[in-house]
């Protein structure tokens, strides 16, 4: 009697703790702990990367965890000012040397004048992935290329024996490789020229980073993008954020051809007349 | 300006012609039609013809045919092309080969003009990978030329024209598009071979054709299975690409430009379509075809043709808006002539 | 009828499409051809960036005083093509400039030939540089 109770007990415990267990394991994945996800794979057999993705995070802003914090245009008010942000730098430290932690707190204080963002310049990498727009992998044989909205920057990704710059760029030089459904991207060849955010967080030309896309469900990658800049940082440290796909039917890129929304900040000083106020709605 | 525009014409002929005749990798292909000898169409592994490399389109085949050729659409070899080019009177549009002029300081007769040395720097040069071509002309049929404008569009340009000239150096919003690092104006599409940094990249990921212009960077993603257009509301750049595959080409239709792009000197309008084609016609050649048809410009469609041919090697970044220091500086010289 | 509006908005955009290389230079308004300038000195950057690259050099004065200038040159793109990378020019490199200075009374010149001080041969010679297999790699 007994014996048949416990059991009953038991097989329900054991059905319970299964179940419980599935739900875990199917609903709530994280990178760490949860059994990789199996991604689809192109024809080639690869993970299929394909699409259009965007962060959904408030990286662009600051990369570091950070209550909402007043903008630098008090006309813009409340529109342009900064939202709380979890932060994505994983330890939620940057580990800047003393004199570079100073210049980035003297970026925040100019970053009218000095946030690249605002002169339409290319956002380099990681910055790119994370401004809130979307970007779209086009994932061919033997290259991979990322196109992002912002400005029209492009990054095509040589995926066999990796090459090497002639010089610095914007949008760096990229090699790729897969690990499992992981492409990893190791980035170098930046030029000092980017910032990883609105505040001023900044980098030396000897900035390398590796980036991993790796699939977690069918409409979501985790993207992780490790920093090494010794000229900059005391250590190694790394950023870490879903992507998640645009699911619109008719989902595509649209241009954002932002030079002419730069050029009265760049050279309206150099008009032959000014613009008399005309440039800014009251 | 009228010197600068024809010194501008002799400078872009003198580098035409510098490049020509083509060096001897490519080979000669008299007609357009695939090649004979036999290969097989490479293959994505969705199936699809396989058009991904970094190719270059740059060319020694004029836009449109010289007057003096008349119908002409092909030369019938190397020789005829080297033999015709004598008969060309000389100083017409600077196809004769006009020499570049020379700058009024320049006593010892150095030649220099106030330009640097684009063949110092590798740019339209003998070691540029050109295809071969017998054509006389990228516009195609027996003109050989873009059809007349329509006669309001072709006044309208003609007033544009004037207001440039008199309000060119108010501001940067009044400098060419390329100038202002927005389009250099040969991304199209139409896509046109351009005298410099003439490269573009193909990728194919799954139902999409990913095409990368060097400058400036430009890149259209086209959709490949014929999907509609996106809302007529948004004009582009590079306007609204869908594309389709019939047979082993693939055909993209291209509409809703932005009203500041200018195709072959005339400004687009909104009834304004592109089509493309693109078809591999050997491993190292992909045949180009275009046709413009706006019938609110020109009084008829006009067609052209050329080849891309692969390299070894990378598209570059060309990153023109960081690095455009001339904008400060033209506008900075102007400001500064008009003081004294 | 063409919208008056597109009008305005395109003289400002308009170009006329004579030349592939064609008038995004506008050096008319930024260098004086009036104004040629020949300049020896020592390479202490090279911008590899477009539309146009940049070597900045201090020149030395017959009074010994150093002035920094900056040469305007072309896209580096074909350059890379042909091999040459980011050490192709060190700093340090003597170079003599001949160009024409900028309108504007600036330190600029554009730079319509480059050599080498020590031996007088051009700057990237050849087209090709040296040893390089021509595919940038």
């Amino acid at each position: 009697m007994q014996i048949q109770m416990r059991s009953r007990w038991g097989s329900w415990l054991l059905v319970g703790a299964a179940g419980a267990a599935l739900f875990y394991l199917a609903v709530i994945p994280t990178p760490a702990q949860a059994p990789a996800y199996k991604a689809p794979k192109t024809k080639d057999g690869k993970a299929n990367l394909n699409g259009i993705w965007q962060a959904m995070n408030e990286a662009n802003w600051d990369i570091r965890p950070h209550a909402a914090y007043v903008g630098p245009v008090s006309v813009l008010g409340a529109a342009y000012s900064t939202p709380a942000g979890l932060g994505v730098v994983e330890g939620g430290e940057i580990p800047y040397k003393p004199e570079a932690a100073a210049k980035q707190k003297q970026n925040f204080t100019d970053r009218l004048k000095l946030d690249p963002e605002i002169k339409c310049y290319m956002g380099g990498v990681p910055r790119s992935t994370y401004m809130p727009y979307p970007f779209q992998i086009v994932q061919g044989t033997g290259t991979v290329m990322i196109v992002y909205e912002y400005a029209g920057a492009v990054r095509v990704i040589n995926m066999g024996a990796p090459t090497k710059a002639p010089a610095d760029s914007w949008m760096g030089w990229s090699n790729g490789h897969w690990e499992g459904d992981s492409l990893v991207v190791d980035v170098t060849s930046l030029n000092d020229q980017t910032w990883f955010d609105r505040a001023g967080n900044w980098h030396s030309d000897a900035l390398h980073v590796i980036e991993r896309y790796t699939p977690i469900g069918a409409d979501a990658l985790q993207y992780e993008a490790t920093i090494d800049d010794p000229k900059v940082f005391t250590r190694q440290w790394k950023m870490s954020m879903p992507l998640y796909r645009r699911l619109e039917k008719n989902a595509q890129l649209l241009e954002y051809k932002c030079v002419e929304f730069a050029e009265e900040v760049l050279y309206g000083h150099l008009r032959k007349q000014p613009l008399q106020g005309k440039g800014d709605s009251k | 300006m009228r010197h600068l525009l024809s010194s501008l014409i002799a400078l872009a002929a003198a580098v035409m012609f510098v490049s020509a005749p083509v060096s001897a990798q490519s080979q000669v292909t008299a007609k357009p039609a695939p090649a004979a000898k036999a290969w097989t169409m490479p293959r994505t592994p969705e199936g699809k013809p396989d058009l991904q490399g970094v190719y270059s389109n740059a060319t020694t085949v004029p836009v449109a045919r010289p007057a003096y050729l008349g119908a002409k659409e092909f030369y019938t070899d190397e020789n005829d092309k080297v033999e015709s080019a004598k008969a060309a009177p000389a100083g017409r549009g600077g196809r004769g080969g006009a020499p570049r002029p020379a700058a009024a300081a320049d006593p010892e007769g150095n030649g220099l003009a106030v330009h640097y040395d684009t063949s110092q720097f590798g740019l339209g040069g003998p070691t540029v990978k050109r295809a071969a071509s017998l054509r006389t002309s990228i516009i195609t049929g027996p003109e050989g030329r873009v059809p007349p404008m329509l006669p309001e569009v072709a006044k309208m340009v003609a007033e544009r024209r004037a207001y440039q000239q008199a309000h060119q150096w108010d501001s940067a919003q009044n400098r060419p598009l390329a100038e202002r690092c927005i389009t250099w104006g040969f991304e199209g599409p139409p896509m046109m071979p351009v005298g410099y940094n003439s490269t573009l990249e193909i990728v194919q990921g799954k139902g999409y054709v990913g095409i990368v212009q060097e400058m400036i960077h430009d890149t259209r993603v086209i959709p490949t299975d014929g999907r509609p257009h996106g809302p007529a509301e948004i004009k582009r750049w590079m306007g609204d690409s869908v594309g389709h595959w019939e047979g082993d080409t693939l055909v993209v239709e291209t509409v809703n430009y932005n009203p500041l792009v200018v195709i072959q000197g005339a400004p687009v309008s909104d009834a304004a379509k592109v089509t493309e084609r693109f078809t591999r016609v050997d491993a190292d050649t992909i045949q180009y075809q275009f046709t413009v048809d706006d019938p609110k410009t020109w009084v008829k469609p006009f067609s052209g043709e050329y080849n891309m041919v692969h390299i070894d090697g990378n598209l570059y970044e060309y990153a023109c808006h960081e690095g455009n220091y001339g904008m400060a500086n033209n506008l900075s010289g102007a400001r500064a002539t008009e003081k004294k | 009828m063409r919208n008056k509006l597109a009008l305005v908005l395109a003289a400002a955009g308009m170009m006329v499409a004579v030349a592939p290389v064609r008038a995004h230079h506008a050096f008319a308004a930024e260098f004086n051809e009036k104004a040629p300038l020949k300049l020896q000195g020592v390479v202490t950057k090279w911008e590899l960036v477009n539309p146009h690259s940049w070597i900045h050099l201090d020149v030395k004065g017959a009074d010994g005083k150093i002035t920094p200038w900056m040469v305007e040159g072309g896209s580096p793109n074909s350059l890379f093509r042909n091999g040459f990378t980011k050490e192709s020019l060190p700093e340090g490199t003597e170079i003599i400039v001949e160009g024409y200075q900028a309108k504007d009374g600036a330190n600029r010149a554009v730079g319509a030939n480059l050599t080498y001080a020590k031996d007088g041969k051009r700057l990237f010679m050849g087209g090709s540089a040296p040893g390089a297999n021509g595919d940038g790699k």
